[in-house]
């Protein structure tokens, strides 16, 4: 192994374990001021450091603070010590073992090797995600057993329920676009996007599979808990559901799962259905060869970008209220001016490609981080869409979550693996 | 040599988890158990390379079996009262002992007998989803089917045997 | 008997609505609205940033209570006991003592509010028949350190002010 194998295998997992773990405070964050802006409220505002509040992420450190120092009780009641403990890290762990599989960007060749770009270069992918699905259950399940409490029994039975009956039509819209895809690799299904389908169109799996799309973003919501679906911590019947009786660390274990369940079930939704790292029309062989003029048409338009955004930080970071010397415009200046730094120094990078000899090196790492860039803000995007889905939608009634499942999703499901199959079929 | 570790670990894991689920007192400590078991089993298949069957593992049995059978423990709800007084208990275990041991010693020499017992890992490709697939579809597609219909049978019968009861109440 | 039956159309019948999706993400749109609207101009948000912006009280607010005094700065209150007897979580307690000027007999000499104890249902003020405490400081959010602090004494009822104007208090309306 060389150098270059080492560096690039400490990367790739560092990514897998860090990104997901860096999201939760952007998907708390997100959260959060995205509930206040749907709901016409401010959201958290006024938590900060030296008066920085970086638009409400402080609050986040300080939340971290709060449940750090808590006091960890494990109730008197409770004889099973160690599932009760066991459970919060079962939901963690494998929210953040499933994001192992996804690629972030295609395979980087340097010189005459390949690094599939993924944390774990597995090629059972999606199956993967499917199973450590499948075990977040348990976590659910010991957490509401454990509790030894009949709001947390009840919410740990609904929610195992609910996943278990919602990985069926899941797994089946999953089936009908493996035989589109004709492979279970995460890595191959974006590179499979990559292409154009009649010459123009992105072959993205949401315009070859729009009922699996809708089939499979339903079943992820189920099974990341989320609203709709997340009547397994109705807190008007259930108190909490299964975390009633977690308190401090542990509950922010729960807490930190969920979210990067949330982020990692986009990430999936992303790869499988939006083209995954993929920029539209610019596959990696295109962006490779147009390398400069990418880079080019990207030094252009950062500074206009920054221009736009600087005015609305401008805008938006004030008091709304007479205060003599307003010191968020002072804070909106010091952000402005660091944004304007980190624009020069990408400026630079960008600058250093274009003086680069084309199609080297520093070209492939060039278009794998835009790549990765791409991939981020896809799933950024699709997590926006959890939780623009949470603070729109109302909570299902337990019955109607089952019939839509069991009713609705599974003939739809298989009715759309027989059309898939019947065209691809036709097709091929 | 890594490999040989975890096989070790992965066969001792299996073996303390099958006899967790038969000495543990409380069904939930057995059903954990045999998750643990399961997932040891997984881990040797993925030595093997067998990574369909390592995943299909960790799906079916680890993942869905398994946690209807702890969705089940947990609706019971059962308290120490409710277990049985195995008052025979150490008794049993010192007649299981005895008959098995035997038995046991038996299957090792045959194991060990077994030609070809180094086992290396096979060609490229073995165990991938596509090979399983081509080989189950091609020269076992028969006895799949069958076996599918017999699945279908048994979930036809559940479902005639739920909905039974339903109507005569 | 011919009860009048008037029969509602059941809503949600047509198959856009049946579908469900179709008004999920007319729902979503909606709610996107919203979102746009107060990420691009976030000062139309419909919030009082609190602590720095106070709320309008109008006079009918029950506040704090206070005590008034006559012009010449003595108080008002005769110790009738009338407010203690009239308060349903008991949360005042009047000491009498003799009043030496000649407005009346009494005085309080001691006048502590609980108010931790208070429920702020005003039938103190109207309970007393000279006028003497009211609820018009104008003082919603009473926060202590200690439960001692909570108990407000005759000092400093007497002292707050109210506030309105007496014009404007009298025109409440209760």
């Amino acid at each position: 192994m060389s150098n270059v194998d080492i560096l690039l295998v400490i990367l790739r997992v560092s990514f897998g374990a860090f990104v997901p773990l860096c999201f939760i405070a952007v998907l708390v964050w997100m959260e959060r001021r995205g509930a206040g802006f749907f709901q016409d409220r401010s959201g958290p505002n006024r938590a900060n450091i030296f008066g920085f509040r970086a638009a409400g992420l402080v609050q986040n450190l300080a939340d971290a603070a709060k449940l750090i120092f808590k006091e960890d009780v494990v109730p008197g009641h409770i004889k099973h010590k160690f599932y009760f403990i066991f459970a919060p890290a079962i939901v963690f762990f494998t929210a953040v073992a499933s994001f192992a599989v996804v690629p972030f960007a295609d395979t980087l060749v340097i010189g005459d090797k390949s690094y599939v770009m993924q944390a774990i270069p597995t090629d059972v992918g999606i199956l993967w995600f499917l199973a450590l699905a499948g075990f977040a259950v348990y976590g659910i399940i010991l957490a509401g057993w454990a509790s030894t409490n009949k709001y947390g029994m009840l919410g740990g039975l609904r929610a195992a329920a609910q996943v278990i009956s919602y990985e069926i039509p899941m797994g089946l819209a999953l089936v009908s676009l493996l035989a589109v895809y004709g492979t279970v690799n995460l890595s191959e299904m974006a590179q499979f996007q990559g292409q154009l389908l009649f010459g123009f169109i992105p072959m993205w799996g949401v315009i070859l599979q729009p009922l699996g799309l809708i089939i499979f973003v339903v079943a992820a919501f189920a099974e990341a808990n989320r609203t709709p679906f997340d009547l397994a911590e109705g807190e008007s019947e259930l108190v909490a559901g299964f975390h009633v009786e977690y308190s401090a660390m542990k509950f922010a274990v729960f807490f930190m799962g969920e979210y990067v369940a949330m982020f990692t079930s986009s990430a999936i939704i992303v790869t499988l259905f939006f083209g995954g790292y993929q920029i539209p029309w610019l596959n990696t062989e295109t962006l490779v060869v147009y390398a400069k003029p990418v880079a080019v048409v990207l030094m252009l338009l950062l500074p206009v970008l920054m221009y736009y955004f600087a005015g609305w930080i401008r805008k938006s970071n004030v008091s709304h209220y007479d205060r003599p010397n307003d010191p968020r415009r002072r804070e909106a200046a010091v952000y402005i001016k660091i944004l304007w730094g980190v624009v020069a120094i990408m400026e630079l990078i960008l600058l250093a490609i274009l003086l680069s000899p084309s199609g080297g090196v520093a070209t492939r790492i060039f278009v794998a981080e835009l790549q990765i860039a791409t991939f981020l803000l896809k799933t950024t995007l699709m997590c926006f869409v959890y939780v623009w889905v949470r603070w729109t939608l109302p909570r299902f009634r337990y019955d109607q979550l089952q019939k839509l499942g069991w009713q609705t999703l599974l003939p739809l499901s298989l009715l759309n693996i027989f059309i898939t199959g019947a065209v691809v079929v036709a097709v091929s | 040599m890594i490999a040989e570790l975890l096989f070790s670990v992965f066969a001792v894991l299996a073996i303390i988890g099958g006899l967790g689920l038969v000495l543990a007192r409380h069904p939930m400590n057995g059903a954990i158990c045999l998750v643990m078991t399961m997932i040891s089993l997984a881990g040797l298949y993925s030595l093997l390379s067998a990574k369909l069957i390592f995943v299909l593992q960790l799906i079916v049995y680890a993942g869905a079996i398994m946690s209807l059978i702890l969705f089940i423990i947990m609706f019971l709800n059962i308290r120490k009262e409710d277990l049985p007084k195995e008052e025979w208990r150490w008794a049993y275990y010192l007649g299981g002992i005895v008959v098995i041991a035997p038995v046991g010693l038996l299957m090792t020499k045959a194991v060990k007998a077994l030609p070809g017992s180094e086992a290396s890992i096979m060609g490229n490709g073995f165990g991938g989803v596509k090979e399983v697939g081509v080989v189950l579809f091609r020269e076992w597609l028969l006895p799949f089917e069958i076996v599918s219909i017999l699945l279908l049978v048994s979930l036809v019968g559940a479902v005639v045997l739920a909905g039974k009861r339903r109507v005569e109440q | 008997m011919s009860a009048k039956v008037k029969v509602v159309k059941r809503k949600g019948d047509t198959l856009p609505e049946k579908l469900y999706l179709v008004e999920v993400l007319k729902g979503m749109k909606t709610s996107f609205g919203h979102f746009w609207r107060n990420l691009r101009d976030n000062s139309r948000l419909y919030v009082r940033h609190y602590p720095e912006q106070q709320p309008e009280i109008t006079p009918r607010w029950r506040g704090r209570h206070r005590l008034t005094t006559h012009e010449d700065g003595s108080i008002k209150c005769v110790a009738c006991f009338m407010c203690q007897t009239n308060c349903p979580s008991r949360c005042i307690m009047i000491e009498a003592g003799e009043r030496l000027d000649d407005r009346d007999e009494k005085l309080p000499v001691r006048f502590d509010i609980d108010l931790l104890e208070c429920i702020y249902c005003g039938y103190c003020v109207e309970a007393c028949p000279k006028d003497a405490i009211r609820m018009d400081t104008g003082i919603f959010s009473l926060v202590e350190h200690n439960r001692e602090k909570m108990l407000v004494g005759l000092d400093e009822l007497a002292a707050t002010p109210g506030a309105f104007t007496e014009d404007d208090y009298q025109k409440r309306g209760l």
